[in-house]
């Protein structure tokens, strides 16, 4: 793919990323099931970014988390903390305005056309 | 499964000693999701392919990145490098003459020394230009490390935030006024020349023949005591071209103050001429004799043409400086 296309779209997906993990994340969560859970909704995510994003939006305290042990396999838990609900909230709201605008802006370009 | 080990091994050993169990822990049990029930060595190797350099994982782990100097401090750190390397560099020069000066031996011939001179110079620029390229970076990186701050805002040379007020103290440089740097740089090289040959010039300047070994040097121009005998004068126009210089590189542009200071340099370097030049002793004897048989004319009128016409010379190019000076200094 074009290098320079292909910058510019991972610049435009670095920020969604963040709300589309927040809103996944609302129930109680493992990282690889995440992934899974992420591409069946069609948004690829590269693994060497969520990892280390989840463990930053735990430092952030948007998140907790938690060993579970009971399993064979020990699995590491997130899930929004109080913080991370009211903070997830508002950047849908802004998320979806300003998609909204972007929206508007594009059709109406299709529609009269550039000088 | 010893891959997944080695793996893990990669990833942590670039983390924080405090981080690394729980991350090791995370990664082995995520690994362990990404695999079948029963899988073969080729199925690890598709993971950890999908996982992607383990030098990447961690750089996603660790909360900075890793600069030696930031974005913060790299345009502060360059404006004084681009500053500060070139003043060092010519003051290597300045005392590499002033050591030669001082310090001569007439054992060495003129052009061994002037090799020499030239090698020591080069020599000199490059260890000054390491030392402070060496001290100013670690200046830096220490900054950079002690004043830890998430923005990224580029920081104006004197360490602060840019403010419109900068602006005001940054002048707009017509091209007209302006004084290129090769212009400064030249003059201080001048500078140096000039006050070299002036007192190596019972060696430099004179009558040379050519002859069977090339240029034979056959007698100097100037009694050189005579020239000695001058050295405070001499000292301190050196003193007033490099303060001049300085001042130049500082400024960037023509001021008034600049054309003044300039003119009391011409005055005083055209008086210092005219005393010199009108030293009876100031010329060798053979020289005259030699020029005066050239010419087929008298010693006394050979000298008063060499004094009248040296003074007429020097006079008129100071005057023409003097005026280019305050000319745009007005623009």
């Amino acid at each position: 793919m074009n290098t320079l296309l292909n910058s510019m779209l991972i610049e435009l997906r670095r920020g969604t990323l963040t709300l589309a993990v927040l809103s996944r994340l609302q129930v109680p969560r493992y990282g690889y099931s995440l992934v899974q859970l992420l591409e069946q909704s069609g948004i690829a995510i590269d693994q060497s970014t969520l990892y280390p994003l989840l463990r930053r939006l735990e430092k952030q305290g948007l998140v907790t988390s938690s060993w579970d042990n009971s399993d064979s396999r020990p699995r590491k838990y997130y899930v929004l903390s109080e913080e991370g609900t009211s903070i997830f909230d508002q950047l849908k709201q802004e998320w979806l305005a300003h998609s909204g605008k972007l929206l508007h802006i594009l059709n109406e370009e299709e529609h009269h056309g550039v000088d | 499964m010893g891959l997944i080990e080695v793996y893990i091994q990669e990833v942590t050993r670039r983390l924080p000693e405090k981080n690394r169990d729980d991350i090791a822990r995370e990664l082995k049990s995520t690994i362990e999701d990404m695999l079948p029930g029963e899988y073969s060595d080729e199925n690890v190797e598709t993971v950890l392919e999908r996982l992607g350099s383990p030098a990447a994982l961690a750089e996603g782990y660790r909360d900075r990145s890793r600069y030696l100097i930031g974005p913060r401090y790299f345009d502060a750190y360059i404006s004084l490098l681009k500053m500060i390397l070139p003043i060092a560099a010519t003051i290597s020069l300045i005392v590499l003459a002033a050591e030669n000066i001082v310090g001569y031996d007439n054992n060495t011939s003129v052009l061994n020394m002037i090799i020499l001179l030239i090698a020591e110079g080069i020599w000199g620029i490059i260890v000054v230009g390491m030392q402070v390229f060496f001290w100013l970076t670690v200046v830096f990186a220490i900054i950079e490390r002690v004043y830890k701050s998430d923005d990224i805002k580029p920081l104006t040379p004197n360490l602060t935030e840019w403010k419109v007020e900068d602006l005001k103290h940054i002048p707009l440089i017509s091209k007209q006024k302006a004084i290129p740097k090769y212009e400064v740089y030249g003059s201080l090289i001048w500078t140096a020349i000039w006050a070299t040959v002036y007192f190596y010039a019972d060696y430099l300047v004179g009558i040379y023949r050519s002859g069977s070994e090339g240029l034979v040097f056959i007698t100097p121009t100037f009694n050189e005591t005579v020239l000695i005998h001058y050295w405070p004068l001499i000292l301190l126009l050196v003193g007033l071209e490099i303060s001049l210089s300085i001042y130049k590189l500082i400024e960037r542009q023509w001021t008034k103050k600049m054309a003044w200071f300039n003119a009391v340099l011409q005055t005083a370097a055209s008086a210092g001429f005219i005393a010199i030049i009108n030293n009876p002793k100031l010329f060798t004897p053979e020289f005259l004799a030699f020029m005066a048989r050239v010419f087929q004319v008298s010693i006394s009128d050979l000298l008063s043409w060499i004094t009248i016409g040296g003074i007429i010379i020097f006079l008129a190019s100071a005057a023409f400086v003097i005026f280019d000076g305050f000319r745009k200094a007005k623009i």
